[in-house]
């Protein structure tokens, strides 16, 4: 027990106290002279244009890439479990899993360079069909979905391993039962399968709300910069520019506890609302 | 007979080995070690001046440690100031000078030791010196040195049938009509074309067009002055290309990519790219950066600056001595390679291989075909007199040259006899500050590039 409260104490509620204490001081952790502001830090934060397009980007981020991670992973582990008798599952399954695993500069740059809007491969191939070219990731609206998209690349692969593992350990016999009597797979999927694996989708529910905030950060950075003039930014990514690019540490620890404050919000209101309709047993 | 046992033989051979072990060391040894944060990595000309300095056994080892960009550099700085350990020297941005010194602390040279910092910075020019004297305190050397240029892909440009005359004053006018020329005649139509024009979508750029519109980011009254008439202005005319389309801003590294894919006719961008483009598929010629007509051209500068912020005596001391080397001819010699304009007094010969191709590039692919040879006048980026330092613009010479001097790249036959009003001739700097930093007064004009 030892090292692991120490370790929670150390590397959570340790930075989480010091946000929020910097969150109330001017001081820019290498000066001797820290001054006290109160709510300042937190006035001007929520004052700052750049911090509610973020936080409405966030929204959006959140509106898209919830629902896509959580539902487009389900189909594609449906459906490579569908082939669980075949060699070819391992092949798919390795494949979809590929993204995850490769890292965000290598993806940045791979995806940067098919949707350059000068040169990329995306427009190539738009020119080759006779459509329009696109700005892509440079045009003011379609940013927003070009980070959603290259996030769900990036990252769907482990809920499609955590749906896939829930699958395979379904029994059997209940397959064969419904089988028997007359079900079809879509209603034994709607009425069987889904309830048992409840305990996974609140899993998967809960996490990819953090990973989804977690991720874009990544994306962003190595795509967008958070822009054009701030319309693919994220809540984390201004956190990161405030703190570490413009070195504002009061201006990012607000923002930190705003976070922290949201995600508690509603990963609380996760569990009071869904939890109850799960079935562990 | 002396009979000699195996023990004995043993131990006279590791005394023996000791003794030579000993000796191969040198006079000087590495007894002081030293760390540079800096932002270029060990295929950069730095860690070549790095290694030189080693090599010299002075008595300190150098080494340098890639921190990524002038951002990343200076939060690493700050959580290892923070932590008691800050780096013992930085390159650091231009646009950090007052955080460097006022948050970050870094030392007065002249502090650490006067008679060697003023030996030191007694090797680059007097008129940079102010650019790192912040609040009273030469805090590091002028280390590098950049400005926005114009690149020209030499075969679009012919192959669009364009006047291979280049005019010594570029404005935006004549660039904007050629880049229309340009799209007229090779969109849908080249296999490689795919855009007119890309200006660098930052900061520094952007900075340019506003200060030749006669604008300031930051006025002489120290307020922010984006809102003025003539900063619209410039802003107005930077925006014009992407509004008719001629330019798809992208990010320096997707703008970089298609220029050198010869997508990408005419970019704006850093001098140090003076030492790729031209030698890469769009074997590309330079340009003066385009002013504005009817305005005085005012450019900016980017780079560097290498800081001490050893706290330690010795460190100090240490990280003095490799500056002394930095300052040399030497090492200024072997820096050169990397692109930034020469900052020194030293007469610092160009690269041969730049020198040649760069030369090649600047007036042989436009001069070759139908062109005349000659017309097209050299033009070398990266002088100093383009810029505007004072000492090279006075020292100019039309027909001679800067050769080796005002200019690292300096080309026997090129001229650079006039330069604009600029930043460091008219010593103006001072009310000029970095975009987008408006909590770091920067007292120079520019980001780091």
């Amino acid at each position: 027990m030892g090292p692991a409260v120490l370790s929670v104490a150390v590397f959570l509620y340790g930075p989480l106290i010091a946000s929020v204490a910097l969150s109330l001081l001017d001081w820019n952790l290498l000066s001797s002279e820290v001054r006290f502001v109160g709510l300042a830090n937190y006035g001007a934060v929520l004052d700052s244009v750049d911090f509610r397009l973020s936080a409405w980007n966030t929204l959006l981020y959140c509106a898209t890439l919830i629902p896509a991670q959580i539902i487009l992973p389900l189909i594609l582990a449906v459906m490579i479990h569908a082939l669980r008798r075949s060699p070819a599952q391992g092949f798919y399954r390795g494949c979809l899993f590929l993204p995850t695993i490769v890292a965000y500069s290598v993806a940045g740059v791979a995806w940067s360079w098919l949707l350059n809007p000068v040169s990329g491969l995306f427009n190539e191939l738009l020119d080759h069909f006779g459509l329009p070219r696109s700005r892509w990731h440079t045009d003011p609206n379609l940013a927003l979905l070009c980070v959603s998209l290259v996030t769900f690349w990036k990252t769907f692969g482990l809920n499609m391993l955590l749906w896939l593992a829930a699958l395979s350990s379904l029994p059997q016999e209940l397959r064969e039962a419904s089988q028997l009597d007359g079900a079809s797979p879509r209603r034994h999927f709607f009425t069987i399968s889904l309830p048992l694996m409840a305990p996974t989708a609140f899993f998967i529910s809960v996490t990819t709300l953090f990973h989804v905030l977690d991720d874009i950060v990544g994306v962003i950075d190595v795509l967008t910069h958070g822009g054009p003039a701030g319309r693919s930014s994220s809540l984390l990514y201004y956190l990161w520019q405030q703190g570490l690019q413009f070195f504002q540490f009061g201006t990012a620890s607000a923002v930190a506890v705003i976070i922290i404050a949201v995600v508690l919000a509603a990963t609380w209101l996760q569990f009071r609302v869904v939890e109850k309709r799960v079935h562990y047993g | 007979m002396a009979c000699t046992s195996r023990r004995t033989l043993i131990a006279g051979a590791t005394a023996a080995a000791g003794v030579a072990a000993i000796g191969a060391i040198p006079a000087f040894s590495a007894d002081a070690r030293i760390e540079v944060s800096s932002t270029w990595g060990a295929d950069k000309p730095f860690q070549k001046v790095v290694d030189a300095f080693n090599a010299k056994k002075l008595g300190v080892t150098v080494t340098n440690r890639f921190d990524g960009d002038y951002e990343s550099a200076t939060a690493k700085a700050v959580a290892s100031t923070a932590a008691g350990r800050p780096p013992a020297m930085m390159t650091t941005g231009w646009k950090f000078g007052y955080f460097a010194k006022r948050t970050l602390g870094a030392r007065d040279l002249r502090e650490i030791d006067a008679g060697k910092a003023d030996a030191i910075l007694a090797n680059f020019r007097p008129s940079l010196l102010p650019l790192v004297t912040i609040d009273g305190a030469v805090i590091g050397l002028p280390w590098a040195m950049s400005t926005p240029i114009t690149y020209i892909n030499s075969k679009l440009w012919q192959e669009a049938g364009l006047d291979p005359n280049l005019p010594e004053m570029p404005d935006t006018k004549w660039l904007y009509e050629n880049a229309r020329k340009l799209d007229a005649a090779l969109k849908g139509k080249h296999p490689t074309y795919r855009s007119a024009l890309a200006l660098s979508n930052n900061e520094w750029t952007s900075q340019s067009f506003i200060q030749n519109a006669g604008g300031f980011i930051i006025d002489p009254d120290g307020k922010l002055a984006l809102n003025s008439p003539e900063a619209s202005a410039g802003m107005a005319e930077y925006c014009a290309p992407a509004h008719e389309g001629l330019w798809l801003p992208v990010s320096a590294k997707d703008q970089d990519a298609a220029f050198e894919s010869g997508a990408l006719a005419i970019c704006t961008t850093s001098s140090t790219r003076a030492a790729t483009f031209p030698f890469g598929g769009a074997k590309a010629i330079t340009a003066r950066f385009p002013g504005l007509a009817g305005h005085p051209r005012k450019m900016n500068s980017g780079g560097n600056f290498l800081a001490i912020y050893a706290r330690s005596k010795e460190q100090a001391e240490a990280s003095l001595a490799f500056l002394e080397f930095c300052a040399s001819k030497e090492g200024q010699t072997i820096w050169s390679e990397v692109g930034y304009l020469n900052t020194s007094i030293h007469d610092v010969p160009a690269d041969q291989q730049f020198h040649e191709a760069c030369g090649r590039a600047a007036c042989g692919r436009l001069d070759s075909g139908n062109h005349l040879a000659g017309q097209a006048r050299p033009r070398r980026p990266g002088s100093l007199a383009q810029m505007g330092f004072p000492d090279a613009a006075q020292g100019s010479d039309c027909g001679r040259g800067h050769e080796g001097r005002a200019s690292r790249a300096g080309s026997p036959g090129f001229c650079v006899s006039r330069c604009g009003p600029c930043l460091l001739a008219c010593g103006c700097w001072s009310h000029i500050c970095s975009w987008g930093q408006p909590f770091f007064l920067s007292r120079f004009s520019s980001t780091a590039r």
